[in-house]
């Protein structure tokens, strides 16, 4: 539905004298989406954000926003945007309310208008204390605020908002993405951040860039889906056993743990004295946590914690861009089918292993699926950890549905 | 009102929000005081009713080398720096707009503290002090001469805070500039002669200024100043269109 595509991206290029900012970006947003547009520093975030507003133009490539071309129909690519640039650039010397009716005033807005969206902006973005106090005295999270106020002054459709919450406190960041979130619900908005934990907040899809590409593009539980590995988290006490046995030390619990099929590693975490606790990276499509209660129950160690959870989207963006930078040093080859035969060959491996798994455990596969089904023989621990992980898991889903 | 219209308003005002405006009048109009009453004996000396040298001296000089370097010099400057420019330019505004909205902002202050000076002719002539038989026709074409003047100069200024994002480096640059237009110029192609000679006093501004502070109107003055003006807007045009590209 070419009428929904409120951004559409294709094929932008951004070259700085030699330094390739932008490589081949390519995206549509449609209308009412919240999308996060994330990437390391330097990723292209912004040029990206910059050729949409047409303040610069791409090397290559076109973009239209709401059917208007960024380069021949500037004005009206503008008219339809709400734009806050990084860190919320501000005329300091002009208080807010003269500031808002400036943008208003060059928008073409009239003072019925004005006053009229001014009440509606003031309340969602909370600027009544602010209204007369200059620009300059405010504090980083009030002028975004600002920022956020003028982008929204003349009720656009569409919002582009450049990292909107650097910056800020943890406050001032919760409270602009609850105003984000609230003026998403009938808008689009384009929202960079190299920040994830706000993009699980506030969005429901994501664009991940990095070196200047897209590197992933889609609802995030995908993209968190991607690298194809679940993690567990083992704390074994460092103290004392069960029924007389010595407590193990970190190295027989690592070779332990590194010894059960289908780990890819084991990595230990920081703790205090007490206990050991180390991070089990296995295949998406398996469960180990049974083969791993039953390594500690035939030890004797005394098992504290055991948890299992889908990768954070944390690494998964590490992952992704961390692929980029081994293509740009020139360790693989380069080109989008490269990546996609990468990630081809990953899930060979992992049906691999999991067949493997299946073969040689088929009991605990059973135990496993257990979760679904009224088994109870898995001890309670075990159980205890899926509800655990599963409830975590659970308002997440709700929130990005 | 146009967004043109609404920027240079912005911009002119945005003078008075910051000390700058007062400052600048307040120096300005003592510096006058000064040079008008006492550089080289001043006035009193001169012993005739005349403001020509405030016109053709005075006033030019402060003008060219001070006032319009501290006021232009962070038109585009002070923006690229501080990031404004970006917000200011993705609004629905064309460039030109911003570049002409900016530059008559600032042509209007300066244009104003030009007006102000009209009190020396003003009071000191007719009310309530009577010096002397003032001519006003040669008072009202200069202050035509010195409008145009500010005009190219402004757009000098302008031109030159686009090209950098340094106020410092701006302020220094257009005072050169300007100095060596206002000043420099006619000085040297008095020392030099030949054709380098005729080349740079026709650039020279007060070469234009001087029949203006006669009473003489020469389309070929008026023409000069608007085409510098001219000029200069549109190099600085294509200087804020560059971010585009590089």
């Amino acid at each position: 539905m070419a009428s929904d595509v409120m951004i559409q991206a294709e094929g932008l290029t951004k070259r700085f004298g030699s330094v390739r900012a932008l490589d081949k970006v390519s995206f549509q947003v449609r209308r009412g989406e919240v999308v996060g547009f994330l990437g390391p520093n330097g990723a292209g975030k912004s040029t990206t954000m910059r050729i949409l507003t047409c303040f610069i133009a791409p090397t290559t490539g076109s973009a239209t926003v709401r059917g208007h071309d960024v380069f021949d129909n500037p004005l009206e690519v503008r008219r339809s945007l709400g734009y806050l640039p990084q860190r919320a650039p501000l005329y300091q010397d002009m208080s807010v309310i003269d500031y808002l009716r400036f943008t208003a005033e060059v928008r073409g807005l009239d003072a019925g208008t004005f006053n009229r969206r001014l009440k509606k902006v003031v309340e969602v973005c909370g600027l009544a204390q602010t209204l007369g106090k200059d620009i300059g005295t405010l504090s980083h999270g009030y002028r975004q605020r600002v920022g956020l106020g003028q982008a929204l002054i003349h009720d656009p459709p569409i919002l582009i908002l450049d990292e909107p919450t650097s910056d800020l406190d943890p406050n001032e960041k919760a409270e602009v993405l609850k105003y984000i979130k609230e003026i998403g619900k009938d808008r689009t908005i384009l929202l960079s951040t190299h920040n994830l934990a706000e993009v699980e907040e506030a969005c429901a899809r994501a664009i991940i860039v990095s070196k200047g590409r897209v590197v992933a593009d889609g609802p995030l539980d995908d993209i968190r889906a991607r690298t194809g590995r679940v993690r567990y988290v083992v704390t074994i006490d460092e103290q004392r056993a069960e029924a007389g046995n010595k407590p193990p030390s970190a190295m027989a619990v690592q070779e332990a743990l590194q010894r059960i099929d289908g780990t890819r590693s084991v990595s230990e975490l920081p703790t205090d004295e007490t206990a050991h606790k180390f991070e089990v990276s296995g295949p998406q499509d398996s469960d180990l946590r049974a083969e791993i209660f039953r390594l500690v129950v035939a030890k004797g160690w005394t098992l504290l914690e055991l948890r299992r959870e889908a990768q954070s989207l944390d690494a998964v963006f590490r992952d992704l861009t961390r692929r980029e930078e081994r293509l740009d040093r020139g360790y693989e080859g380069d080109g989008d089918d490269e990546e996609s035969e990468q990630d081809a060959d990953d899930e060979d491996s992992e049906k691999d292993s999991d067949d493997e798994d299946a073969e040689e455990d088929a009991d605990d596969e059973d135990a496993e699926d257990g979760e679904d089904s009224d088994e109870e023989d898995s001890d309670e621990e075990d159980s205890d950890d899926q509800d655990e992980s599963t409830g975590e898991e659970e308002p997440e889903k709700g929130k990005k549905g | 009102m146009s967004p043109m219209l609404i920027i240079a308003k912005r911009e002119f005002r945005s003078y008075f929000d910051s000390p700058l405006a007062y400052v600048v009048i307040c120096v300005s109009f003592l510096a006058l005081g000064i040079m008008f009453f006492f550089f080289r004996g001043g006035f009193w000396q001169a012993d005739r009713a005349t403001v020509g040298p405030m016109l053709e001296l005075y006033v030019p000089v402060g003008l060219g080398v001070l006032v319009v370097p501290v006021v232009t010099m962070r038109l585009m400057a002070e923006e690229k720096r501080s990031g404004t420019l970006e917000m200011l330019i993705t609004l629905p505004v064309r460039d030109s707009d911003v570049v002409v909205g900016k530059y008559l902002g600032a042509l209007g202050l300066v244009v104003t503290l030009v007006t102000v000076t009209l009190v020396y002719p003003l009071v000191m002539f007719h009310w309530p002090w009577n010096l002397g038989p003032l001519d006003m026709g040669p008072v009202w074409s200069g202050y035509l001469g010195l409008v145009l003047f500010s005009a190219a100069c402004v757009a000098i200024g302008l031109l030159v805070s686009s090209l950098t994002d340094s106020q410092a480096v701006a302020f220094f640059i257009t005072v050169f500039v300007l100095g060596g237009f206002v000043w420099f110029a006619g000085w040297l192609s008095d020392v030099i002669g030949g054709t380098t000679a005729n080349v740079l006093s026709y650039l020279s501004f007060s070469t234009h200024l001087e029949g203006f502070a006669r009473g003489l109107v020469d389309t070929r003055d008026i023409v000069f100043f608007l085409s510098v003006t001219g000029l200069a807007l549109v190099v600085a045009f294509r200087a804020l269109e560059r971010r585009k590209w590089a």
